[in-house]
């Protein structure tokens, strides 16, 4: 796809501000949820987890289109009938729509144990670790053990020692 | 000489942790970035209705150097 717009990485914190704004419930997933947390790596993706809902798609649509993605009637269709995976790469970012990711049980969940870094909304960092463990991906499987070894520095600095929603599910009494 | 693994992993736990010393601006500056990956990018967008759709795309039309490919 030629022609794309300048990138510029501070664009991020638009995305929130908007969304924000907008009163979309998301969070930060992925590596680019790691880098937010400290993970010393770098991506190109910008990957999000959104509530799904119409009503927060709707929302995430009008916060998309403020900050200059071209959401056109396709799209825009799509994201509302509940796709799993959404990639949209026009737009300031490579922007991941992740309904459902790989290894997280729900949204609720997720968000229960979510952080604030910032202005950012950011997954669990066990989480992010699951997901990406749970994807299988060659590109994941080198990521893992440095995901790993950073969480343990991480988790140092951000005490309770946090459970992944895969991990505090499995931990919850039998009925 | 050679660095023992265990070595290798204190540096990176070094950088960990300077990481997360530095202002969250800087983790963005130097976190993100864009270059052109075939294939990926030769789309404005595209959707799947399942992740495991999205996974087998990745398996049949994506060049495996970029590392989508399901691990071995």
């Amino acid at each position: 796809m030629n022609g794309r717009r300048e990138f510029r990485p501070l664009q991020a914190e638009e995305i929130a501000r908007a969304f924000k704004k907008e009163r979309v419930e998301y969070l930060f997933i992925g590596k680019s949820g790691a880098i937010l947390l400290g993970y010393p790596g770098m991506t190109q993706d910008v990957d999000v987890f959104p509530a799904r809902s119409v009503k927060n798609s709707k929302r995430l649509l009008a916060a998309l289109g403020k900050i200059g993605f071209e959401i056109g009637a396709d799209l825009e269709r799509d994201i509302l009938s509940g796709k799993d995976f959404v990639q949209i790469k026009s737009g300031p970012f490579d922007l991941d729509l992740i309904f459902a990711p790989d290894g997280i049980e729900s949204f609720a969940q997720a968000k229960d144990r979510a952080v604030m870094e910032g202005i950012f909304p950011v997954a669990n960092l066990r989480d992010i670790i699951a997901s990406k463990r749970a994807s299988g991906r060659q590109k994941d499987k080198i990521e893992l053990p440095l995901l790993e070894s950073f969480r343990i520095e991480y988790e140092k600095r951000n005490a309770p020692t946090l459970q992944s929603a895969r991990e505090k599910l499995a931990r919850k009494p039998q009925k | 000489m050679k660095r023992s693994d265990q070595q290798t992993d204190e540096d990176f736990r070094e950088q960990c942790r300077r990481q997360m010393e530095r202002p969250l601006k800087l983790r963005l500056k130097y976190g993100f970035y864009r270059v052109y990956r075939p294939v990926m990018d030769d789309a404005a967008w595209r959707s799947f209705r399942t992740m495991e759709e999205y996974r087998q795309w990745c398996e049949r039309e994506l060049p495996e150097y970029l590392g989508y490919r399901r691990a071995k």
